[in-house]
């Protein structure tokens, strides 16, 4: 017997976003998923009218305090060498910085982690940094507290959801 | 409140580590043990041997020869691999089971034990501890030993917890301890006692959230402290309890470590992820 396809885009696909990853798709069943960010943080973009989205998952907000660990080797663990990176991929798929909807979520802490120790504030930071050095705008932020967060972005729809464990979903 | 006698007895439902387990351990940290000694007593136990050499033949070691003896297997794979790899597959069993009331799914609870055993190995070796390497690994394994049980009790009392958690300032073991009157560190103590762990091993289990001063004096708890928190920073696999454990800069510098060396902990942690991952489906 022939099986008939009716449509093959009707399966729906999820691929997970490791830490010190990047993953972009214009695959509009496809949904981009990262699981329990703590103190790195999750960065979802969409541009809707091309219909190219990705997620970042990037831990820590200076390549340069590293302690030996080359970023040419892991661009995606910090901060300031991830966010130019994802950038750049995304436009290379045709996604134009006006257009895009920002969604981030991350940034922990462990309780009473204080200043010099909070790396979860020190990536929200960067994060903001980069963002207004290249002239994007952050549309929902979900940061800081002492739960870890699950971050995912249907390429499809563009919408964006934050799960945080016994406190249920927002959808952006 | 919760009768306690209920969740000690519900110990016997785990699969105890095997004696041969912890002597290997011991004898390895032994600077007058002899390597014939260890190959002997790994020896005894068949179904360990059979096991320990299928692992050391698998691809993740890679040896360009297949290894048929346990001294080869020694020679070729090193000694702390081994004793790595007999701690792994003796508490394995246990930890790959989810454990629901913490939110970990099946296999959840392993990923983050696995993963604080490396980092723990990273910083013996920052601090020289070679003596101690392998209870330091060990002890950051078995931590949360207590939330395999916990765990069915945190489930119908997670509510209370959180809110001690999130209105009162508590930390989650305190809160564990407040609502249902014990925690999984007390726990997790009393399984290593009943499982004849050595006493140090006992201790980091029961103190390695640092809750008393005397703990977070004491080195080697400290190590798998730190170890905990920098994989609760990366996200590995925390679940109900979240990030919501008590952080000490004092022991951090104590230990003279920066707030850079602490990044650099996490980097290199992220670049052996793959390694990780490899071990956790050998094992």
């Amino acid at each position: 017997m022939v099986q008939t396809r009716v449509n093959s885009n009707a399966i729906a696909l999820m691929t997970a976003v490791n830490y010190s990853e990047m993953r972009i798709s214009s695959n509009p069943v496809e949904t981009l998923v990262a699981f329990s960010i703590g103190s790195g943080m999750g960065v979802a973009i969409h541009d809707p009218v091309c219909g190219v989205g990705g997620i970042l998952n990037f831990m820590l907000p200076d390549s340069t305090r590293a302690n030996g660990i080359d970023p040419a080797k892991v661009p995606f663990m910090f901060a300031d060498t991830a966010i130019p990176a994802f950038l750049k991929a995304l436009y290379e798929q045709e996604a134009q910085p006006d257009r895009l909807k920002v969604v981030i979520a991350g940034g922990a802490h462990v309780l009473d982690q204080t200043d010099a120790f909070n790396i979860g504030q020190k990536n929200l930071e960067a994060l903001k940094a980069n963002v207004e050095f290249y002239d994007l705008k952050i549309h929902h932020e979900n940061s800081g507290g002492t739960k870890s967060r699950t971050l995912s972005l249907e390429i499809g729809s563009g919408s964006s959801s934050i799960k945080i464990f016994g406190e249920g979903e927002e959808k952006v | 409140m919760i009768d306690l006698k209920d969740i000690v007895g519900q110990i016997d439902q785990l699969e105890p580590v095997p004696p041969i387990a912890t002597q290997i351990m011991t004898l390895a940290q032994d600077p007058d043990s002899s390597l014939t000694q260890i190959a002997d007593l790994i020896l005894s136990d068949p179904a360990l041997t059979a096991n320990l050499l299928k692992t050391c033949n698998s691809a993740y070691f890679g040896l360009n020869r297949k290894v048929d003896s346990v001294r080869d297997a020694i020679a070729f794979v090193g000694l702390d691999h081994i004793v790595q790899l007999v701690m792994l597959s003796s508490v394995s069993q246990n930890f790959k089971k989810g454990t629901r009331g913490y939110g970990l799914g099946e296999g959840e609870l392993w990923r983050h034990a696995v993963s604080s055993a490396h980092v723990a190995k990273i910083l013996a070796g920052k601090f020289g501890l070679s003596q101690n390497k392998h209870l330091i690994y060990t002890a950051a394994l078995l931590k949360d030993i207590g939330k395999l049980i916990l765990g069915r009790f945190v489930a119908f009392t997670l509510e209370e917890i959180n809110i001690l958690v999130s209105s009162k300032g508590f930390s989650f073991n305190d809160a564990e301890k407040q609502i249902i009157g014990m925690n999984h560190e007390e726990l997790g103590a009393l399984v290593g006692q009943k499982w004849c762990f050595s006493d140090k091993l006992v201790y980091i289990i029961r103190h390695h959230h640092l809750s008393t001063e005397s703990a977070r004096e004491d080195l080697e708890t400290s190590l798998v402290y730190l170890a905990d928190i920098i994989c609760m920073m990366m996200g590995v696999c925390t679940g109900a309890d979240g990030l919501s454990y008590r952080f000490y800069s004092d022991v951090l510098k104590r230990l003279e470590l920066s707030e850079k060396d602490l990044q650099g902990v996490i980097a290199e942690m992220g670049e052996n992820q793959q390694k990780i991952e490899n071990l956790i489906n050998l094992v």
